[in-house]
Order: C-alpha cells, then sequence, then structure tokens
C-alpha cells in the first residue's frame, strides 16, 4: 500500500472518529439515560385537561418490575399484531387507535386504583402517552408511562409474553 | 483537465456532500426517533441503537461538510461511500427478509422503501466513486 493510499484511509477514519466522538459528546446525556434503563424524556406535549396532574409521570425499567411487583398492570397501548408478536406478560391490549370502543370493556374490568404501566414501541412513541392521558381523564389515578417500551424490555432479556390478548 | 470534467467534478462534490449534510442534520435534529428508524431494521440491540444514531449523522454532517467546503476530498469521498455501501447492504438484507419498513435515510418524517432507497444509494455511490477518481486526476 503507498503512502498516498494509507494517508487518505488514516484521514477518512479520522473523520469517522471525529464525527462519532462529537455526536458522543453533544448527545452524552441521552446515552447515558438510555444504557441506565432511564430513557428520554417524555415528549412535550400538554395534557389534555391542561392540568399538571393529568400528566402521567415517565418510569424506567427498574420501576416497572417494581411496579409490576406491587401488582401493576401493563397496558400495552400498540395496535394487535405487535401486541401478537410479543408483549410485556399479563399485559392488557388497548390500542390507542381503538381507545373509544374498547374503554367500556377496560373499565369493567380493571379497578380505577390499579397501578397502570402503559407502554408502547420505545423511541420517543407518544401513543404511551397519549393513552396515558386518556387513562387519567377516565378516572384511574395511578398511571405510569414506560418510555422504553418493549423494545427496552426485551432487548434487556426480560420474559416476553406472545399470542392474544 | 478540461473544463467539462473539472465542473462535473465540483457537480458530483457538491451534490454529494450536499445530501449528506443535509440527511444527517435532519437525522440529528430528533436522535430519538432516528433510533427507532435504526430498529426497525433489527440489527443492534435496543441501547445500540441509539449510540449509532447518535454518531451517524454527525459522521454524515462532517464528510459531507468536508466535500462541500473541497477540504479533504478524497477521504471523505471514502468515508461517503463507504457509509453508502454499508446503507446499501443493510438496506438489501432489509428487503431479502422481507422487512416492510421506511429507510430512515432522511429521519423518520421522509418514507421511502427499501427498493427505492437502494437506487438512490447507487446513484450516490456512483457520485462518491466520481468525485473520489477525478480528485485523483486533479491532484
Amino acid at each position: 500500500m503507498n503512502r498516498q493510499v494509507r494517508r487518505i484511509i488514516l484521514e477518512a477514519a479520522v473523520i469517522v472518529t471525529l464525527g462519532a466522538l462529537i455526536g458522543l459528546s453533544l448527545h452524552h446525556r441521552l446515552l447515558l439515560d438510555v444504557f441506565a434503563g432511564r430513557t428520554a424524556s417524555p415528549p412535550a406535549r400538554p395534557a389534555t385537561t391542561g392540568t399538571v396532574a393529568a400528566y402521567p409521570s415517565p418510569v424506567d425499567l427498574a420501576e416497572v418490575e417494581e411496579l409490576l411487583a406491587a401488582g401493576g398492570l401493563p397496558v400495552d397501548a400498540r395496535n394487535p399484531e405487535s401486541f401478537q408478536a410479543g408483549h410485556l406478560p399479563g399485559a392488557y391490549s388497548l390500542p390507542l387507535a381503538d381507545v373509544s370502543e374498547e374503554i367500556g370493556s377496560f373499565r369493567n374490568k380493571v379497578y380505577l386504583d390499579t397501578i397502570l404501566i402503559v407502554y408502547c414501541g420505545g423511541y420517543g412513541c407518544a401513543d404511551s402517552f397519549d393513552l396515558a392521558i386518556r387513562l387519567i381523564a377516565e378516572g384511574y389515578r395511578e398511571v405510569r408511562v414506560y418510555e422504553g417500551g418493549f423494545p427496552e424490555w426485551r432487548d434487556a432479556n426480560r420474559s416476553v409474553a406472545k399470542g392474544e390478548r | 483537465v478540461n473544463r467539462v470534467e473539472k465542473a462535473l467534478y465540483h457537480l458530483c462534490r457538491v451534490t454529494l456532500g450536499g445530501v449528506f449534510f443535509y440527511a444527517g442534520f435532519i437525522k440529528a435534529m430528533d436522535v430519538t426517533a432516528f433510533a427507532g428508524e435504526i430498529s426497525n431494521y433489527e440489527f443492534l440491540s435496543y441501547s445500540w441503537n441509539f449510540v449509532a444514531a447518535a454518531t451517524l449523522p454527525y459522521v454524515e454532517m462532517l464528510a459531507g461538510g468536508l466535500l462541500v467546503a473541497n477540504a479533504r476530498v478524497r477521504p471523505a469521498a471514502l468515508v461517503l461511500g463507504g457509509l453508502t455501501l454499508v446503507f446499501m447492504v443493510a438496506l438489501a438484507t432489509a428487503a431479502a427478509r422481507g422487512l416492510d419498513i421506511d429507510c430512515g435515510c432522511f429521519g423518520a418524517g421522509v418514507a421511502t422503501t427499501p427498493l427505492a432507497a437502494l437506487g438512490r444509494d447507487a446513484v450516490l455511490l456512483l457520485l462518491a466513486v466520481i468525485v473520489f477518481a477525478l480528485r485523483g486526476r486533479q491532484a
């Protein structure tokens, strides 16, 4: 390999390294949160009722496990196909798109003081927040949002259930 | 070097650099959404999708910016050509696995099927080769 080729490859490696370092330094807080199991901050959207109390609290992976141990109910806001392919064990499928038709049945089965852990597809998906806000408006008092959602749960090697609800 | 060749070189250089700078910029604006786009390819685990999403846009912007600025042209063209090849392999395997996903090349807002994105990447790869080769002739 002659000197010129070696120099081009070396400079290309410097460009890649420098670009990666800029990205890592600018987003280090997000990455530290992700690796620590605390995901991105909630999307900035106002609660539908306009009160602070109507906004659900975000929880991370460790808190989800604690809440599940305390009898919390996972609520899956994704579509039925995604739910069927894999979901948190014991999760209730309540797709955001179908909430108007299915909320009556949900209310008949789930008490208002149940701890609800609402999740969707992670990576900043807003469906869990939208569904959680709707559930708070329905009178549920203990509503949390698991921002990492199903992808973080699955990739952290936690047990996954499959099939219909 | 004749004038046509010189004009072709500058056109390809600015186009390739501009496209990658733009693509990197809009993805850097929403790293979390871009991590979701990468996750659709089912290559990396949850946390590593965020690492790829946090770094890739800045490599694209840096190399693209260098091309537009006409600095370190051959190394920058090599980086962008290499990235384009990696993207093409990713898109081809996604298409082969029957994954019905958006390319994610320009962030979450612009939907492109894997096959359409493959065609576009082939053009970008050609631009990178032209820039690399013509810069060598000018040196």
